[in-house]
């Protein structure tokens, strides 16, 4: 028997009009690693909370067709009594613990099972040693890292002795050292083969190492496929990518270089795989030795003998041991930064930084915690005040600028903490009170139709979707004019669909002429978006570069606790493909403008 | 933390007690303060409070700030007050303090914003007794227990616990994010960046408030009528003993003090 089926299956939320999933369909044996896969709107995680009977329990839903887990219907069947099942991790950590301790939250299950106390104590123990977080059973939630958080999420899971465990994007709101700590957790409760899992997750270059079997749902909630993930993912990556489906990173690498001749048969999914299907096979006829670096028009210089200082303070630049602004930084969408030096309380979080920022450029932000990144971004965008002569943006320094939104625009990670009016014409408007009305109007509808938001100009903005509310948060940064945009880890936390639709207005406007900076810990992002990338550890600059210089020294990025992105994992020092040396980022692969 | 009530009494016995002990004891002497007017009264009280608290709780940072500047400070600042706006028609007359062209301030004024700021400072030592002392989670735990409170309550307030220091930095990033839009000035703009706020933090919270209520009843909360309860918060005979002397001590300060003149 099954532990878990899913019968066409079909939901549709309190006010929606469109059943999502409409139609989905599958089982999960026990020990089963199960990972389900579609596109954005496909109802994935509205499907997960059916499986342990939230919806239709706790959240108001019309749901057709059945779940049926180890025998009980879930629609007719107690949550509490599910969930001796059904063991859930959610995306966000701190949504789900509620007490004092580590140990106080893992024994919180079973102690509303009314388990005797050496039972609560023995399974929590158990839990807690699984997911490594025995020691750390004293402390308080609090003082774990997000990852540490999301391990005692699935600790505490796990202590329910439920045979069934659902993930629902459980590396969303976590940093590179996190993902690696949960996927590592996972894969090692997979081990054991006590558990059944189901997984949903956009990071498939990690999670496609243990999962035994995925189910795809097409844009309408139907079950498309269901098979071993391999069989699925091989043979039908090409109309999975169509569907919108994410794909492991090598995958699409392959793909594309299958369009410039490659065979790569079957198709590699790991970077291991590609790695290795690249090494058995020669260059095709018509793809250059040189090709990367070609493509791109970037020549990847060494990086190493300007790694231990700033870009920007070798000597061979003479303008930057000057401390007044350079000429040339003047043009509005440059920002400059001279010998910054930001203290927080008694500590210094930025030590001595100096950059030039050119105009139109897509620069990334990154580093491990506490680097400073966001101290630099705030101290560039205003937010917090830089001493005098330290910022300058489009050739004045900030401290005299004004009117610094016409200047430079702040985009916060939670879009709904910039929302300061009750429509979304007068949010629009609030940035452009300084000007006559008759020029407002204009701006506000351009901004309007730039961002899609036309037909929502009346609505609250906190009625608004989850993109539209990026959307207007971007809006109201841009609408005085500023040429420059600063974005505050603008993807953590959301969906990868959601993460992809921000990522391609960011392009957009950048393609436009806008200067953009990024924070963020998404490596992948940088690399696929960013034309430099300023690494920052410690409160200074250790690296500042092209994107794919900087990610060419291995060596750095292992020291400051970064990942490799995948393609250089599976591409750097190829034997017989010197082409493919160098290239982090997909579309600069040879049969990319294909 | 939680654990805590269950060791044995050590030199710091305070933390030791059952939390609704500590609640219920002073709680006599905190209400008939209220009625009391005189200087010695509330000042032997706060004597007394500060003599349990410095015997039998730990000595944090938090608990010495509390102790030795809180406490003086609202001594002060209520005895300054008051006697500044003291109603001057219906006191003596006789001593003065200051006088700055026309106006007087007379030394019954002083007397009376002392007492009041006496008054408080004591009712607010008694009930730091219990507040330096006991967590929120075993609070929570003993109404409960000996309360009886519906434990859906109970423990959904322990989980309200942690809400605290999320909203407060997410208060710190609203008021970061709304100051970026730019400002008007004054205490009127002020007053509407207040409400300003409270939009965005309950939008967060409630959406915060349903995740935590998902996950819970994920885990099998509420599944019985009651649960496992691994951290007992007992009433032992010490928490007698110490209700009994404190209300005794009470009763005798008050007998001795006799602040009411009947």
């Amino acid at each position: 028997m099954p532990l878990l089926r899913v019968q066409d299956l079909a939901v549709r939320h309190d006010g929606e009009t469109v059943f999502a999933p409409a139609g989905a369909s599958f089982t999960v044996r026990p020990g089963e690693v199960v990972l389900l896969l579609g596109p954005s709107g496909s109802g994935k995680s509205t499907l997960a909370l059916t499986l342990n009977g939230l919806i239709p329990h706790d959240i108001e839903a019309e749901v057709s067709g059945s779940v049926t887990v180890d025998g009980m219907d879930a629609a007719s069947t107690p949550v509490a009594r599910l969930a001796t099942r059904v063991g859930m991790v959610f995306q966000d950590p701190d949504a789900q613990l509620v007490t004092g301790t580590v140990l106080d939250e893992v024994a919180f299950g079973p102690e509303n099972l009314r388990l005797p106390v050496s039972e609560v104590l023995q399974r929590s123990e158990d839990a807690l040693r699984r997911v490594g977080l025995w020691e750390r059973r004293a402390d308080s939630p609090d003082a774990l890292s997000g990852g540490g958080r999301q391990r005692l999420a699935i600790a505490a899971a796990l202590a329910l002795g439920s045979p069934l465990l659902v993930v629902d994007e459980p590396t969303a709101n976590l940093d590179p050292r996190g993902v690696d700590e949960v996927f590592a957790t996972l894969a090692e409760i997979v081990k054991t083969g006590d558990r059944a899992v189901v997984l949903i997750e956009h990071n498939l270059d990690q999670a496609i190492g243990f999962v035994d079997r995925v189910v795809v749902m097409d844009a309408a909630g139907r079950t498309i496929a269901d098979g071993p993930a391999a069989d699925i993912l091989r043979t039908r990556a090409a109309e999975l990518h169509e569907l919108g489906v994410w794909l492991p990173t090598a995958a699409l690498a392959a793909l594309r270089l299958r369009r410039a001749g490659y065979a790569l048969d079957p198709l590699p999914l790991t970077p291991a795989e590609l790695r290795a299907a690249l090494e058995g096979e020669r260059r095709p006829p018509g793809v250059s030795t040189r090709f990367a670096h070609g493509a791109t028009g970037v020549d990847i210089p060494p990086l190493a003998p300007r790694a231990a200082q700033p870009r920007v303070a070798t000597p061979r630049q003479p303008h930057v041991v000057s401390t007044r602004f350079a000429r040339g930084a003047t043009a509005t969408g440059a920002v400059t930064v001279r010998h910054l030096t930001l203290h927080r309380g008694t500590t210094a979080v930025l030590r001595d930084v100096s950059l030039d920022i050119r105009p139109g450029e897509f620069v990334a932000v990154v580093g491990p915690n506490g680097a400073g990144k966001t101290s630099l971004l705030q101290a560039l965008a205003g937010v917090v005040r830089a001493p005098r002569g330290t910022v300058s943006v489009g050739g004045v320094d900030l401290r005299r600028i004004r009117d610094l939104t016409s200047r430079i625009g702040f985009v916060f990670q939670n879009p709904e903490h910039q929302f300061v009016t009750h429509t979304v014409r007068d949010e629009l408007a609030y940035g452009l009170r300084h000007l006559p009305a008759d020029e407002t109007d204009a701006r506000i509808d351009d901004v309007l139709r730039r961002f899609g938001l036309e037909d929502r100009a009346d609505v609250h903005p906190f009625l608004l979707s989850g993109g539209q509310k990026r959307r207007l948060s971007v809006g109201t940064a841009l609408v005085a004019g500023a040429p420059v945009l600063a974005l505050d880890e603008p993807t953590f936390g959301q969906d990868r669909a959601r993460a992809d639709e921000l990522l391609g207005l960011l392009t957009d406007l950048n393609r436009d002429g806008t200067t953009i900076i990024i924070v963020t810990h998404d490596m992948q992002l940088v690399v696929e978006h960013a034309s430099r990338t300023i690494l920052l550890d410690e409160g200074r600059v250790l690296a500042d570069g092209p994107t794919p210089t900087v990610f060419a020294d291995d060596a750095l990025i292992a020291r400051t606790g970064l990942r490799p992105p995948p393609l250089r994992a599976a591409l750097r020092g190829l034997a017989r493909h010197p082409e493919l040396d160098g290239v982090v980022r997909l579309s600069d692969l040879p049969g990319a403008h294909a | 933390m939680s654990a805590s009530a269950a060791q044995p009494a050590s030199t710091h016995f305070l933390h030791g007690l059952n939390p609704l002990a500590k609640l219920l004891a002073p709680l006599p002497a905190m209400l008939l303060l209220i009625f009391v007017r005189d200087l010695a009264t509330p000042l032997a009280f706060l004597v007394l409070a500060y003599a349990v608290l410095l015997v039998g709780a730990r000595l944090t940072v938090r608990t010495a700030v509390m102790l030795l500047l809180v406490v003086p400070a609202l001594i002060v600042i209520m005895t300054v007050g008051f006697s500044l706006w003291t109603d001057t028609a219906g006191i003596a007359h006789d001593v003065v303090v200051l006088r700055i062209g026309g106006w007087t301030l007379y030394g019954a004024a002083v007397l009376i914003g002392l007492a009041t700021g006496l008054r408080l400072a004591a009712i607010v030592a008694l009930a730091l007794i219990a507040g330096l002392t006991t967590t929120g989670q075993d609070l929570a735990r003993s109404l409960v227990q000996q309360l009886r409170v519906p434990y859906r309550v109970g423990y959904t307030a322990i989980a309200a616990f942690r809400f605290v220091p999320r909203f407060r930095r997410e208060l710190e990033v609203i008021r970061q994010a709304h100051r970026v839009r730019g400002q008007a000035r004054g205490p009127l703009a002020a007053l509407g960046r207040g409400f300003g706020y409270m939009v965005p933090l309950l939008a967060g919270a409630i959406r915060h408030a349903e995740r935590v209520a998902l996950a819970m009843d994920a885990r099998a909360f509420g599944a019985y009528p009651d649960r496992t309860e691994r951290h007992e918060v007992p009433v032992r005979a010490r928490d007698t003993v110490f209700v009994v002397l404190l209300l005794a001590a009470s009763a005798a300060l008050f007998a001795v003090f006799w602040p009411w003149g009947l």
